[in-house]
């Protein structure tokens, strides 16, 4: 059974613009934005997915009106049985919602009231909240942080009590969108393993967008990407990580105006003097084994290692996919 | 289906609306608490104006210049009506810079993906933190009272006084609520709030009685919702009475009743208009 199905989901913004010189004054032409133009795809229940794409792709459009927070202008769609825009409230009670960049908690309070009242706002009974909410604090470790104002925590600790919010009521579907924005390494991790392994154990559906690479990587076992609203690459992970996505950046500040690493997958990017990049196809050679190689040849000041920018992905991906 | 599919709900829809709108107005009440030192700060700032318009229309009674109103003043009573009125003031949550951030930079959107209704939570949540200073500056109020050695006014006053008290911050919440809903359409709230302050001190009698208007004045400012938010509370401590505590009361229900209907009507419009066009 598929817990989204979407046909032919379009959305146009119009926006009105004044005309230039005095006649602006009293008229203005309405201008039409095309943000989705006709995207098709299901996803079955269970299954984690990305949609990824740059910026002004029309991603986030696509996750507002699977959420019912939008109305699209033409098209059909349906989650969890319901459809979104017309029945908001209904589905609201099946689906939990992570926004990377937004605080869906009362920051001034402890997480702890936030939890409350959401107990109530989703109608959970006590027992059932307090079973979710003892294990999901003990998986996450935030014993500690419950009684602290939010507003007290760091980023990292306060998306651990974001996405915890969004499960207690036990939603069937979770919506992320940019989960892991801003946090470092470690907390990145501790939340990808967190999605992946509730997700699995709980048997929830996921779909998620994000510009980091290994969100997808490690949390998602289909990517879509979409492109100027329309679906550009609809793959599974594997299928994809091996064209596209097991690359890495490697930067080098060296003291030699140019250093060079004969390896096989290994390819030179341009580069300014002193700052050399690399970038490695993780599939034939690795990266430790790179920068053991560079550190070989001595007067490394620094490294940097990257994912390249989610654009160069997707346009790599653009671009594979219109040379067929 | 997976395990985790909607929970079922046992209790019927309006309990469970009427339980979250209670846990709202809770979380409201706990966050002024949480917010103690800008409590203390409002207590404070409400003690320096009564100390100041306390002292001003004391000798504005005192002098009974001629040509003036000062004659109709009655001697020390229009030191508690202020202290009334001001304590409303200060006690109405401002819920339209709430709504303002909410509606003009996206945050309504994890609101409006959740069960119950964003609009009667953010009310909630604001009633419950108008209760909270309703609270705390009273206290303040009544502390000032005994420490300025004043005749305090009849038990039955305070008892007249904190029920239009609470039900004119009632009516005052939802009045900001009109000025936070209209984010939908302007850049800033701040022009329409400037404009329902006004209104407030001229129509409400916030620093002066309406009573002391002209006729026609006083009977067009009567009806408005902003004389039912404060003169009404403020009058019971001039000149207490069950007939006009009884009319304070009818007046400030019926404008919770047409002003709730008149935010649904506007919340629906700009719902509309978000979910058509996005944030």
């Amino acid at each position: 059974m598929a817990a989204v199905r979407v046909e032919n989901l379009r959305k146009t913004y119009r926006y009105a613009r004044r005309k230039p010189g005095l006649s602006g004054l009293f008229a203005s032409e309405v201008r039409h934005i095309e943000a989705v133009g006709g995207i098709s795809f299901a996803i079955a229940e269970r299954e984690r997915v990305a949609i990824i794409g740059p910026n002004g792709a029309g991603k986030s459009t696509t996750l507002k009106m699977l959420s019912g927070i939008l109305e699209p202008s033409g098209g059909a769609a349906e989650v969890l049985g319901f459809v979104p825009w017309k029945q908001r409230r209904a589905l609201a009670y099946g689906i939990g919602v992570v926004f990377g960049q937004r605080s869906q908690l009362w920051t001034e309070l402890p997480a702890r009231d936030s939890f409350a009242l959401l107990r109530r706002i989703y109608d959970v009974d006590l027992d059932t909240f307090r079973r979710r909410q003892a294990s999901l604090v003990e998986r996450f470790g935030l014993g500690d942080l419950l009684d602290q104002p939010v507003q007290r925590l760091s980023l990292g600790q306060r998306m651990r009590c974001e996405i915890v919010a969004s499960l207690l009521h036990g939603p069937a579907l979770l919506f992320l969108d940019e989960p892991t924005i801003g946090l470092d390494i470690t907390a990145k991790a501790a939340i990808r393993d967190f999605i992946r392994e509730h997700a699995g154990a709980e048997g929830q559906t996921v779909v998620l967008t994000s510009h980091d690479t290994r969100d997808i990587e490690l949390v998602c076992d289909r990517v879509i990407v979409i492109n100027e609203g329309r679906i550009v690459v609809d793959q599974p992970t594997d299928q994809l990580r091996r064209l596209f996505l097991g690359h890495r950046l490697v930067t080098l500040r060296s003291a030699a105006p140019r250093l060079d690493i004969d390896l096989p997958g290994v390819k030179r990017r341009a580069s300014e003097p002193h700052l050399s990049v690399f970038e490695v196809d993780t599939g034939v050679s690795r990266v430790d084994v790179v920068v053991q190689a560079a550190l070989a040849l001595g007067g490394i000041e620094d490294i940097t290692i990257e994912d390249p920018p989610m654009e160069e992905v997707v346009r790599a991906i653009y671009d594979a996919n219109s040379a067929r | 289906m997976p395990s985790t599919m909607p929970i079922a709900r046992a209790e019927p829809a309006l309990f469970g609306a009427v339980a979250a709108a209670a846990s709202a107005l809770g979380l409201g009440i706990r966050r002024n608490l949480a917010n103690w030192p800008i409590m203390m700060g409002r207590a404070l700032f409400y003690l320096v104006a009564m100390l100041v318009l306390s002292a001003l229309w004391d000798k504005v009674a005192a002098q009974r210049l001629p040509g003036t109103l000062a004659h109709l003043l009655p001697a020390g009573g229009l030191t508690l009506y202020i202290g009334v009125t001001e304590w409303i003031a200060l006690s109405v949550a401002a819920i339209h810079l709430r709504l303002e951030d909410d509606i003009r930079f996206g945050m309504l959107e994890p609101h409006l993906l959740r069960p119950k209704s964003y609009l009667v939570q953010k009310l909630a949540e604001a009633m419950g933190d108008s209760l909270g200073r309703l609270i705390g500056i009273g206290a303040a109020a009544v502390l000032a009272l005994v420490l300025s050695g004043r005749a305090a006014p009849s038990p039955i006053a305070f008892v007249y006084v904190a029920v239009l008290g609470i039900f004119g911050t009632a009516v005052g919440v939802l009045l900001m609520t009109l000025v936070g809903l209209s984010a939908f359409w302007v850049r800033r709230v701040l022009p329409p709030y400037l404009i329902m302050q006004k209104a407030l001190f001229l129509l409400g009698g916030l620093f002066a009685p309406i009573s002391l208007y002209p006729g026609w004045f006083y009977h067009a400012a009567i009806v408005t919702p902003f004389a039912a938010t404060l003169f009404v509370a403020g009058d019971q401590a001039l000149a207490p009475s069950l007939a006009a505590f009884g009319r304070g009361l009818a007046a400030q229900l019926v404008w919770i009743v047409l002003l709730s209907g008149l935010i649904a009507l506007v919340w629906r419009a700009g719902l509309r208009k978000v979910l058509r066009e996005g944030v």
